[in-house]
This record gives C-alpha cells, structure tokens and sequence, in this order.
C-alpha cells in the first residue's frame, strides 16, 4: 500500500516537473524564434522600405529578393566573397585541425604537452587583441579593402591548429591497434588517417567542417576591419550592415532582411542535414577528452 | 618464412623505464616461438619491437639476415595479429582481410582468391559480408587471423590473440592456432602470459621477468629443468611447492629433509647433484603438485588439509604442514578409493611424500637451479 502512493507521489512530481520544464522550454523557443519570424516577414513587405511598426506586411512580394539581385547591387558581389572564404577556410581548417589532432593523439613527442598548453594559454586572449596588428600585416601584404578576400581566408586559417580539442579527445578513443594494424598490413601513416581513422571519424570531420564553414560566414569584425569601406570587399555581414546606416536604412531595410534570410539558409540547410553528425561529433569528442 | 635474430635488444621509454634489456635471441625459419610471463615483463614490447610498431633503443633485429631496425612495419613484411582484434569497423569482413592487398595494388580476382580460401580455411565464409560489430568474438579472432593469413608475410606475430576469449573458445582456438600452423609453415612469435598457451604452442618458450630472458627452451626442458625459482613457479599449474631445507650429502649419498623426514635423492637427480659436486647446503627444493602423492605410511610428512578443490579428474588438495608451510598436492581421482575420497575434508590429517627423482634444487639466496 505505501509502496503504491509512494509510486504515485513520483509519478505526479515527475508529470508536474516535466510539464514545467516543457512550458518554459515553449516560451524560450517563442522568445528565441521572434526574430526570426519579424525578418521574413519584413523581408516579403513591398507597400515600404523603410521600418515600420507592424510584423504582418500589408502587401506580399519578392520585390526586395529581385533588388537583391538588380543590376547595381554589391549583394551578390558580397555573398560571393563570403562563400568563397567560408569554402577555402572550411577545407583549409578542416585538413589543418585533422591533420593537428591526429598528431596530438597518436604521436608522441617531446615538447607535445607543453605545445597542448601553450595553445591552451593562448586561446584564452581575445582574438581581437590581435585586430590592429593583423590589419597592418594584411596592409603591408596589400591584401585589405578590394583584396580582403585573401587577406580573410588567411586570418581565419592561421590560427585553426589551436581548434584541435574536440577532434582529438575524438581520436583519442579510437584505438591506437587500429592504427598499429593498418601500418602493419601496409599503410603509411597518411593512410591509416585517411583510409581508416577519418571514415571512423565522420561525425568529428563533419562537424569541424560546419564550425570552419559558420566562423568566416557569419563574421563582422574582422571583416569590417580589413575591407575598410570598400564595398568590393565586404562580406555580406559588413555589406548589410552597410544598409543600415542612418542615410541607407530608410531605402534598404526590407532589402537587408531580405539579404539575412538568403544568408541564414545555406547554413540552416547544412545544419538540418548534418544535425545527426553535429550531435554526436560534439558528445563523442567530449566523453574520453 | 625467415629466421629472426634480435641481438642486445633493449628499449628504453623516454621516463629512462627499461623495458627490455639486452634481449638475444635467434628464432629458426619455420620455429614457433611463444613468449611468456608475468605483465610488465617486456614481452609485448619485445613484439612490438619485432613489428616495427616500438623504437629500439640499443641493438639490432635482423629478419631473414636483414637489420629492419629503421624499417617501417610495412616493409618489414610481417603479420600481427592483436589481442583486442583490432578489426576496422567500419568496413566488411571481406574488406577487412582484402585490405593489405588492396594497399598492394593486387587485381581483384587474386584477392577474391585468396580472401575466400582464408575464410575457408577459418570457417567464416558465410560472414565475408558483414561487419565486425556483428561477429562473436571468437569470429572476429578469426578475421585477425584471416586478415593476417593473406599477406603471405616472413613473420607471423601473435600478441596475445586469445586473451579476450573466454576459457572454452580459448581451447578451441588454440587447438586451431595448431593446425594453421602446420598450413602456413611460417615462423611464428607468439606472446602469452598464460603458461599453457605456452606449453601447448611453442617450439620453444622464452620465459621473461623484469624486461630479462629467464630462459629459452622447450616445454620439456622448461618443466622438467627450470633454470630458476622463478620459471620453477610460472611454468606448471598449480604453481611449484617450495620448501625450504638442507641438502645433505652422506657417504656418497644426498638426502634432503623436509619437515624433518628424510628422503634419499635417488636415481637420475642423485647422480647429477654428485657430478656437479654440491657439497651439504641450504637449499630451496621445488616439487610440482601432481608428483607429491598421498599415503597411508605414518613415516611420511604430516599434514592437515585446508581446501579440497574438485577439478573434475584430479583433485588439488591445499594442506599445510607442521610448521604451517602450505603445500599443494594434484591426486587423480581414478587414483583414489572413493571412501578415501568421500574423507579428504577440510581438518583431515593425511600424510603426504615423494620421490627423489622429482625434486629440482635451487640455491636459495641465487635462486638458480644447483643442477644447471
């Protein structure tokens, strides 16, 4: 009998704690999709362009994904700078974080610890500590204003070893015999990598590749910095932002969100599609790390 | 097939830990060789060293004449097989065997040849499709082995492949291990802690201890003439007894005297304690469990049984003595009346004795065997 109630008291504690938990979960996922929803709202409003006080447009259009586009606009100029420097420092990142985790994991040297904790100390300084100087390096190497392409796709790769902890607590789990059995059948130690770890790897590669894509899509200050008011070479972050200054906004803000949700959906695709990789690179790399 | 030479062989980890000192040893083409002993004693390393897959910090190993010290595993042209499998998972059996030959380069029709008649010889064809997550773990020992099989490598290593099995998978394998053995005709190096793997396998077995050889030597000459206490005691299951008396040598004749009954050295052990001249000593006399016999004569040494443990064929019987040494005596069952069986209980008095041709001498304080 008071086995029973004692049943039933936990079970109404657990029914009332879950729909606690459930409620307030709801009105953060409201507060957190607000604006979103206002920007593609705004983003179909063609009656104006300048902001306004209501979120449901009064008239419906594509007016402002066609300016986007129009003969004139820097907007395609900008979104094809940052997707080239988001695929060059996606690729570059990726292949230098492997290659670095790999190395820490497997091999075993003499300064190896205290280059671990050289980095670690490192990453603990803001990067933009390092703001005034890189601009001057990127001047001198004339890669700055139009050029900042390069320029970017240098910054961001530079310093992508130090990203190696999460791939390398990763590797670490995989045994080291597989390794050992694979050199012994015949593979090189670039092989063992690419030919059995990285397929072992999958969710770790994947998951360095979305991170190394989303830092350079989504990034404003650096960029700011080295395009310095030369439209050809913002990224669409820079280049938005741009329309939003007091003497543009009233002309472009329909047109800016309008450019936001084209550059949140390559990402939101990626993210949907690779969520299952996402999930597991992240708690995968952080049981034996 | 190759013979395997390591000449002053010794590893060194970078915390200045000896691994192995001065490791000599020469495996014939064709041999079987197993490496046995306690963890830590260096044999793994020593594999590891012959693979490829551990520096070497001092000496040389030679494979079929050739010094491979700075060689790569793969160009060693051996095959390992290791103690968790190390199966890649993510790929087929099939693909798992095919792998070193596909590294190679070789057309598929050979490896297609060579993978399906590995399988049938290790009985897993009806698995060549599927992962190694779905095998037994016995299967999966089978696929190490396979995949070692095709490489038609000089060297054969083997470290540790049935310590992950449990004990009745273990005899099967092993008997199986046997009749690969006599297929491939290859040299093998083979590493185990577990005495009987080496005692079945070997050619001949390299006991070690501390990173140091104890000794080399056929399963006969390691039983019946162990150069040490210590292979006294790792080779045999139960372990050796070891009691501590004096030898005494009386017109001509020696006698030792455990627990104050005095046994003559007869026969064989007798006349090779006289040529070696061992005069009256301290000695640490070893005689294996199953060569201590129970018996009804009053003169024998007295003891009080402790544990009676039923191993099916034989019973081990643990007594204690009078001064309260404990020993370990091996009755076959069929050997016994059953009323003397149904008496053997914890608290019985029963004398126990042996002969002087079993027991092996060792000097106490060296611990070497005085007949070596």
């Amino acid at each position: 009998m008071n086995n029973e109630k004692r049943h039933m008291g936990m079970r109404t504690l657990n029914a009332v704690s879950n729909t606690t938990i459930h409620i307030l979960l709801v009105i953060i996922s409201i507060i957190w999709i607000i604006p979103f929803f206002c920007i593609v709202m705004q983003s179909f409003r063609v009656e104006s362009t300048h902001m306004v006080s209501y979120v449901i447009p009064h008239t419906w259009g594509l007016d402002n994904y066609k300016n986007l586009f129009a003969e004139g606009s820097f907007y395609p100029k900008w979104y094809l700078n940052t997707f080239i420097i988001a695929i060059f420092v996606a690729v570059l990142q990726t292949l230098i974080v492997l290659c670095m985790s790999y190395t820490l994991s497997r091999f075993r040297f003499k300064i190896r610890t205290k280059l671990m904790r050289f980095m670690l100390i490192l990453g603990m300084f803001p990067g933009m500590l390092t703001l005034i100087i890189l601009y001057n390096v990127l001047k001198d190497l004339g890669l700055t204003e139009a050029n900042s392409v390069p320029g970017l796709i240098l910054v961001y790769v530079a310093s992508s070893g130090m990203g190696y902890y999460v791939s390398k607590g990763f590797f670490d789990t995989i045994p080291k015999s597989l390794d050992e059995a694979a050199r012994v059948d015949g593979a090189t130690r670039a092989q063992v990598l690419y030919k059995i770890i990285m397929p072992l790897a999958k969710p770790i590669v994947i998951y360095t590749i979305l991170t190394a894509f989303m830092a350079p899509w989504g990034d404003y200050v650096f960029a700011q910095y080295v395009a310095h008011l030369v439209p050809d070479g913002y990224n669409v972050a820079v280049g938005l932002n741009s329309w939003l200054s007091l003497d543009q906004i009233a002309n472009n803000y329909t047109k800016f969100c309008a450019g936001g949700v084209l550059v949140a959906l390559p990402v939101g695709i990626l993210f949907m599609c690779l969520q299952k990789y996402y999930v597991e690179g992240v708690t995968g790399g952080a049981v034996k790390g | 097939m190759a013979s395997v030479k390591l000449t002053g062989v010794k590893k060194i980890y970078d915390n200045n830990v000896v691994a192995v000192h001065d490791f000599d040893l020469e495996i014939k083409d064709k041999e079987f060789v197993v490496f046995v002993g306690p963890s830590g004693c260096g044999k793994s390393t020593t594999l590891r060293m012959i693979a490829g897959l551990e520096d070497i910090s001092d000496g040389t190993i030679e494979i079929d004449g050739e010094v491979v010290n700075d060689l790569q595993p793969k160009d060693r042209n051996i095959a390992m097989v290791f103690q968790n499998y190390a199966l890649y998972p993510h790929m087929t059996v099939y693909d798992n065997i095919a792998f070193s030959l596909r590294l190679q380069k070789r057309p598929e029709d050979e490896i297609y040849d060579k993978v399906t008649n590995a399988a049938e010889i290790l009985g897993i064809t009806e698995y060549l499709m599927r992962k190694p997550r779905a095998l037994s773990g016995g299967q999966r020992q089978r696929v190490a082995i396979g995949r070692a099989m095709v490489r038609n490598s000089k060297v054969f290593l083997m470290d540790e492949p049935l310590s992950n099995l449990d004990a009745k998978l273990r005899n099967q394998m092993r008997a199986e291990i046997i009749l690969l053995r006599q297929k491939l005709n290859t040299t093998f190096v083979y590493v185990t802690h577990d005495q009987t793997e080496a005692m079945t396998l070997g050619d001949r077995i390299v006991i070690m201890k501390d990173g140091y050889i104890q000794q080399v030597g056929t399963p006969t000459e390691v039983f019946e003439m162990p150069k040490n206490l210590f292979v006294a005691g790792f080779i045999g299951a139960p372990q050796m007894n070891i009691i501590k008396t004096q030898l005494t040598k009386e017109g001509g004749k020696y006698y030792v005297k455990p627990f104050g009954v005095k046994l003559e050295v007869d026969g064989q052990k007798g006349e090779d304690l006289a040529k070696k001249g061992v005069a009256t000593r301290d000695i640490a006399l070893g005689v294996r469990p199953e060569h201590i016999t129970l018996t009804h004569d009053k003169n024998a040494i007295p003891c009080t049984l402790e544990v009676n443990e039923m191993m099916g064929s034989e019973l081990h019987l643990h007594v204690f003595t009078e001064d309260g040494t404990r020993l370990i005596v091996r009755v076959p069952t069929i050997t016994l009346d059953p009323k003397d069986r149904e008496e053997l209980v914890a608290g019985k008095k029963v004398y126990v004795t042996f002969s002087g041709k079993v027991m092996h001498f060792f000097d106490p304080e060296t611990t070497e065997n005085l007949l070596n």
